[in-house]
């Protein structure tokens, strides 16, 4: 028989394993923005080698499951660097270069999609390029590509589930515990289910409101 | 580190083992997902407010949560409700009702993109709904909707990766049994990365080279 | 007699091609302090090339372009022209303002700040003091009270003076005008043509691409009419209209007033 008050006891850590899912999460999509606005702009205006090194690190990780990245993360670069690393830092900074690969192409599409006029009006007042860049061009395309980021957030903020596998206790990790000591799978799985669709929908929120709030400032 | 190569002779039928069960896994979720979308993407255009809601709401809970939760869902609480499946059958009806979700949100977009005029000449020559469907809609959304398709059956082949947690023995776990029984870690990584990363590839080519043949008669 | 004073402006022999295309043919030209030089051709015939070639906004192929006595855009190599670093060609261009056909202001920020930013960016003045200026700039052109404005409600009129402003701010000793007018509905082209007759009744070295003949007719100080990438036939204003030597330009000149006395 189903019986839920068996997830009261569990109530302080399931939420804070839902804190942990959200600084991973939070942390790699900050991190993976940065990374892919780099990549994105050096993949448009790079060296031809550098664009196919970029387009080489775009296609390993779009075109293999994160899965695989993170155990590979876990597994094979500590032993092939040497050094100890922590499994929160493996875990955030696979999940941050994924997501950088799939950012990437979004801001590509969002440069390739601004007029060039911006950029060289900017230019002949003597902007210099990188400043342009960031005055410019970047929070322009930041504006048009906000719903497929979002998407992209939300998309990482459920992908955080797998870290559960390389030893990081989020969300998932601490529903599995609970699980394996009460057998109360149903109760357990069901409740993180709905916290997790309490968070995705506040991404989604949050993403509704910035899309309104820059579409007013223009 | 070395790279012993002899590994591969070793694990080769292990290896493939896992293999085919990738491929039994995406040969069978990604028709069943598209079968699923199809259905919802049908029931919701019917006006009948109740299914549109229950529609709706499905595709809410699959995109607001982790497929991993699905996943555990199925398996682990399955027997909750009298029904215990085994670990390819949960993953294949997991990742089917999952991908079933995001093909129903590319099909109703596809349908929306069809001018009601067209429906509207072709009822009143006399098509019956279901011609006015096969003859009429699902051609000429053909173009709009094989992009985006191919793009979910690419996630669907990644996602089977995940299977891998749920104790189906597809590539994933066979890589990962070998690094436990050998403490090789390049060897099955290598492998498996290369493996998957081809499997993208060529559904990639084989997509590209569908959408060229879908836009050929416009 | 005393002489010329330098040009401010040379172009010698220059040529641009794209792959086998050949765009621009040895042309060659001076430009002289508070001159108004017009540009004038059918569509094709490489004036807004030529322009964009002066901005350096693309690199020419072959020839020498000299802002000020300063070579543009590449550096004399044992001989080779080399092509020259962002930071030195910016330098170089510093002279020189633009004023786009698609005005080009940057929907993200206000039209104060449109004016303002490079002030602040580029000559590293105070935001306050930049926007000073901006604000006497946008008045210049008729804008004050539109500051506070973002660019997509005003009219293509009204942004195309915002960007002259934009231009002006940053005090260029030549104002290049990239067919100024031609995106504009023809009730408002008359209020940007007053504003560029202003600067230039004010001694602005200006380089206008236009095929608002009146507009050269009366203000440009000498006249170049450009056809398939070469200059055909240049010449003080009033000489080229009223006295057209070459077959081309008579062409030209001829379907221009059939059209718009037929506009009429």
């Amino acid at each position: 028989m189903l019986d839920f008050t068996e997830v009261l006891p569990y109530a302080w850590p399931l939420l804070i394993g839902a804190g942990m899912t959200l600084v991973v999460s939070g942390a790699a999509i900050v991190l993976g923005m940065a990374v892919g606005l780099l990549l994105s702009i050096g993949a448009l205006t790079g060296h031809p080698v550098m664009r196919r090194l970029i387009a080489a690190y775009i296609s390993f990780f779009r075109g293999t499951p994160l899965l695989v990245q993170l155990l590979i993360s876990f597994y094979f670069l500590p032993a092939l660097l040497g050094i100890n690393v922590p499994p929160l830092v493996s875990a955030v900074g696979t999940l941050a270069l994924n997501t950088s690969a799939f950012q990437a192409e979004i801001y590509r599409g969002g440069f390739l999609a601004l007029p060039h006029g911006q950029f060289e009006a900017a230019r002949m007042l003597g902007i210099g390029v990188w400043q342009a860049r960031r005055r410019i061009l970047i929070p322009q395309v930041m504006r048009l590509v906000l719903p497929p980021l979002t998407n992209e957030a939300t998309s990482i903020l459920k992908s955080s589930s797998l870290v559960s596998v390389v030893a990081v206790t989020e969300l998932m990790r601490v529903s599995e515990q609970a699980v394996s000591i009460t057998f109360r799978a149903t109760e357990f799985y069901v409740t993180a289910a709905l916290i997790y669709l309490v968070l995705t929908s506040l991404l989604a929120w949050i993403g509704k409101r910035f899309e309104l709030q820059l579409a007013r400032s223009v | 580190m070395s790279f012993d190569p002899s590994l591969y002779i070793q694990y080769g039928p292990a290896l493939l083992n896992g293999f085919l069960y990738t491929v039994l896994s995406l040969a069978l979720a990604n028709p069943l997902a598209i079968l699923v979308g199809l259905v919802i993407a049908l029931l919701q255009s019917l006006s009948l407010p109740p299914l549109r809601w229950a529609c709706r709401s499905y595709i809410h809970f699959i995109r607001g949560t982790p497929l991993l939760i699905q996943l555990f869902l199925l398996y682990y609480c399955g027997p909750t409700v009298g029904v215990r499946l085994d670990a390819l059958t949960a993953g294949v009806l997991g990742l089917g009702a999952n991908g079933g979700a995001y093909f129903a949100e590319i099909f109703r977009a596809g349908f929306e993109s069809i001018p009601k005029g067209q429906v509207e000449a072709a009822r009143m020559l006399g098509l019956t709904p279901w011609q006015v469907l096969t003859r009429v809609k699902l051609p000429q959304m053909l173009v709009l909707i094989t992009p985006p398709s191919v793009n979910q059956v690419i996630i669907i082949v990644k996602e089977t990766a995940i299977l891998s947690i749920l104790t189906v023995p597809e590539l994933t776990k066979a890589a990962i049994r070998m690094v436990g029984e050998t403490s090789a870690i390049i060897e099955p990584y290598v492998a498996l990365a290369a493996a998957f990363w081809l499997l993208v590839e060529a559904t990639s080519r084989l997509g590209r080279r569908l959408e060229r043949r879908v836009a050929r008669h416009l | 007699m005393t002489a010329a004073p330098a040009p401010i402006i040379r172009v010698e022999h220059l040529f641009k091609r794209f792959g086998a295309l050949e765009v621009l043919r040895d042309v060659s030209l001076t430009v002289a302090r508070s001159e108004v030089l017009c540009v004038i051709g059918p569509s094709g015939s490489g004036k807004s090339t030529l322009l964009r070639a002066i901005a350096f906004l693309e690199p020419y192929s072959t020839g020498r372009i000299y802002i000020e006595d300063t070579l543009l855009g590449f550096v004399e190599q044992n001989g080779k022209l080399v092509p020259d670093r962002p930071r030195n060609i910016d330098r170089t261009r510093r002279h020189l303002g633009m004023v786009f056909q698609q005005f080009n202001l940057w929907p993200h920020m206000t039209t104060l700040r449109n004016v303002s930013e490079a002030l602040v960016l580029v000559k590293r003045i105070a935001r306050g003091a930049a926007e000073e200026t901006a604000r006497t700039m946008l008045a210049k052109v008729g804008l004050a009270d539109k500051a506070d404005t973002y660019p997509s409600r005003l009219s293509g009129g009204q942004q195309q003076r915002v960007a002259i402003a934009r231009a002006l701010a940053m005090e260029p000793q030549v104002l290049l005008f990239d067919e100024p007018t031609s995106s504009l509905d023809p009730e408002l082209v008359g209020e940007v043509l007053q504003v560029m007759k202003q600067l230039a009744a004010e001694g602005m070295t200006m380089i206008v691409v236009t095929h608002e003949m009146g507009f050269a007719a009366e203000v440009a100080d000498r006249v170049l009419f450009m056809d398939a990438g070469a200059i055909v036939e240049h010449g003080p204003a009033n000489q080229l209209f009223r006295t057209p030597h070459s077959e081309r330009l008579k062409q030209f000149l001829q379907t221009w007033k059939e059209r718009n006395l037929i506009g009429l």
